[in-house]
């Protein structure tokens, strides 16, 4: 049990690696072939090329180790699990042989980025990149949930692997745009490219939006079905958070797409050189979301599944309406007196001093966010009174203390439970600690970047730990919940894992726009972040946990 | 250089804390709801899953009273994503079927059905 949850969080991180990696790999080639044009004769410079295949060796590299990685633990995590280790059964399964098949197509991607960090522009080590391209992009079909279903398997396999096909292409090109980026700062090849690339991605982008909707659609059709699916279960309102996050990518590549039909119209580089490279920034951020919350689907039953657990609309609404904070506690006396019917398998006895204990400790958060966030709204307007309101990250110091003491009650410092032992025993318990952690760190930085404007490196500390903080919420897991319960608690953090990758990109993007053209976006961005920020601050005074 | 890495970093984490505990062979039916156990009378309980389940993979406990936990012998139903459950003769009471299954696309999932076994009325 001790190892258990240890060994699943890391059997989980694997899994997401995996993902980046094949959209870093696959991402790469569909880039060298389209847009570097490594195998015509008009192909980009030498310099652009080795940027490229830097990206597709760390790709292949970063693949190859967390496939062959996870399957170790995943048996680790089989054995911890069932008490022993079939490996005979474990080796006989689809998951396997598909990971063993993936391994070894990554290495083989590794030796040839090898040869092509010495030598860019061999057309045979090209051409071997490209036939490993295709295995590696079927193999996926028997990874996915697809696979094991028992209607429609093949072309619900089919759909997917080209839904994640286009997903990777966008997200990969955008890494490789960044890349060039950064590249023709030394490389006057690179530098001439960019402009060139920008709009010859443009299309390569619409054709990877047109088959992530088509594609989305479908599957979205299969496994969610009714309105009801889409509304009332986790799946759903998972999606429904996807496609939120896809429109606002969406505005951002259009932005991207406008400064390139700029160049072409009239050359002018302005906006090219001085605000996509952040536009580019920022969308990486919500692909990243969405890709999260792809990968987080995979591990929800989908909707059509479970007609008899899905909450009716008025469920879902009640739990964003407005309701009196509660801001008294029941006594951890109370509280613990409950626990043991509560996490009764048999017998089991809904616990009101937990309900309440959860209600009390998500409101006392949503007022410290909200207070934070009308202070660092109020911290942009230019009013000498108001420069005190510039020390509004305390908030996130003291609430990370709140969060410590709270978070989990039958845990130490007030519970039974050994801080080793609900740490590295307990998947939930680890992310409360994970994001207590991230509380404090995020506070005593972001207060730092706000007194001290010159300490840029510290200032990007706040969207990247609240990216993270949103990815938390977003796959906050309460595994002894039942289905219904656990998707009406799920709403709420899906929305607010939703904000915290909106204030994270908004954030990014103001501290990137800190230029004479981009001062008044970046302002914007800003405020948007804060604007966040105090929403997801008043959705948890509201909160009010289903009684379970 | 340092902003891509960054964000490429980023990406990790993002990923990482993506996966969770999956939940994504449910039970879609079950014996359990139309053939209620009797008192003592073993019986075979059927449970039909949304995935295909591996059975090697796969354990299945009766729970009682107390939250005692007894392995249960299974096998592979007629039906795709069936799994029949071999469940002793019960005493009137509360119990729960608690089961750990291996789905085919590689998630592992834990759950629990409850049930009661009282005198036929």
């Amino acid at each position: 049990m001790y190892m258990q949850g240890l060994a699943n969080f890391i059997d989980d991180f694997l899994g997401g690696l995996m993902l980046i990696s094949y959209a870093l790999v696959v991402g790469s080639v569909l880039w060298s072939f389209v847009i570097l044009r490594v195998y015509a004769t008009d192909r980009a410079s030498d310099g652009s090329i080795l940027a490229s295949v830097k990206v597709l060796h760390l790709g292949a590299s970063a693949l190859a180790a967390s496939v062959g990685t996870k399957l170790v633990i995943k048996g680790m995590v089989l054995a911890s699990t069932l008490g022993e280790l079939p490996m005979e059964a474990y080796a006989g399964t689809v998951q396997f042989q598909a990971g063993v098949l993936r391994f070894l197509l990554a290495l083989g991607f590794v030796v040839f980025a090898r040869k092509l960090l010495k030598e860019p522009t061999a057309k045979s080590s090209w051409q071997a990149v490209a036939a490993l391209t295709v295995p590696l992009v079927i193999s996926g079909a028997w990874l996915v949930h697809a696979v094991g279903r028992f209607e429609d398997r093949g072309i619900l396999m089919f759909t997917t692997v080209i839904h994640q096909l286009a997903a990777a292409v966008w997200f990969g090109c955008v890494a490789q745009l960044m890349m060039l980026w950064q590249a023709g700062r030394k490389d006057e090849g690179a530098k001439a490219l960019w402009p060139v690339a920008i709009t010859r991605f443009a299309w390569l982008g619409v054709t990877s939006v047109v088959l992530l909707i088509g594609t989305g659609t479908f599957l979205a059709w299969n496994y969610i079905g009714t309105w009801d699916g889409l509304f009332g279960t986790g799946y759903g309102s998972l999606v429904i958070t996807k496609n939120w996050l896809f429109l606002v990518a969406l505005g951002f590549a259009y932005l991207n797409n406008r400064a390139g039909k700029q160049w072409r119209e009239n050359g002018g580089l302005s906006n090219l050189n001085n605000k996509v490279p952040y536009y580019i920034e920022a969308e990486t951020f919500i692909l990243i979301g969405i890709l999260f919350i792809a990968a987080t689907l995979s591990s929800q039953p989908p909707s059509v599944d479970i007609p008899d657990r899905t909450a009716a609309v008025s469920e879902v609404v009640e739990m964003f309406m407005p309701h009196v904070p509660r801001i008294t506690s029941p006594s951890h006396q109370e509280l613990l007196a409950g626990e043991a019917g509560r996490v009764a398998v048999v017998n089991k006895i809904p616990s009101v001093a937990a309900q309440e204990w959860s209600d009390y400790n998500h409101n006392i958060a949503g007022l410290f966010l909200t207070i934070m966030g009308v202070l660092a709204i109020a911290s942009y307007v230019k009013n000498r009174h108001l420069e005190w309101t510039k020390y509004w990250p305390v908030g996130f110091m003291g609430l990370s203390i709140f969060l410590f003491f709270r978070s989990d009650a039958e845990t130490w410092p007030l519970g039974p439970i050994g801080f080793w032992e609900s740490t590295f025993g307990n998947g939930e318990v680890f992310q409360h600690r994970i994001a207590t952690t991230v509380a404090m760190v995020i506070g005593y930085m972001e207060l730092q970047a706000r007194l001290h404007a010159e300490r840029r490196k510290i200032q990007f500390i706040l969207p990247i730990l609240s990216a993270f903080g949103g990815i938390l919420l977003l796959t906050h897991a309460h595994a002894e919940f039942e289905l219904k319960s656990e998707f009406l608690i799920q709403a709420t953090h899906t929305t607010m894992g939703l904000l915290a990758v909106i204030m994270a990109s908004g954030r990014w993007l103001e501290l990137r726009m800190v230029t004479a053209e981009g001062y008044q976006e970046g302002r914007v961005a800003g405020v948007v972040s804060m604007v966040a920020m105090l929403l997801i601050g008043v959705l948890m005074v509201f909160y009010r946990e289903p009684l379970i | 250089m340092k902003y891509p890495v960054a964000l490429l970093f980023a990406a990790g984490l993002l990923f990482a804390a993506s996966q969770q505990a999956s939940a994504h062979a449910v039970v879609t039916e079950s014996s359990l709801k139309t053939h209620p156990i009797e008192i003592n009378h073993p019986t075979e309980v059927a449970l039909h899953f949304n995935s295909g389940v591996e059975l090697a993979l796969s354990r299945v406990f009766l729970v009682s009273k107390g939250d005692v936990y007894h392995p249960l012998e299974i096998a592979k139903g007629k039906k795709p994503g069936q799994m029949l459950i071999k469940v002793p003769a019960l005493e009137e009471g509360d119990y729960a079927i608690k089961y750990k299954v291996f789905a085919a696309d590689g998630h592992l999932t834990e759950d629990v059905i409850r049930f009661k076994v009282s005198a036929s009325k």
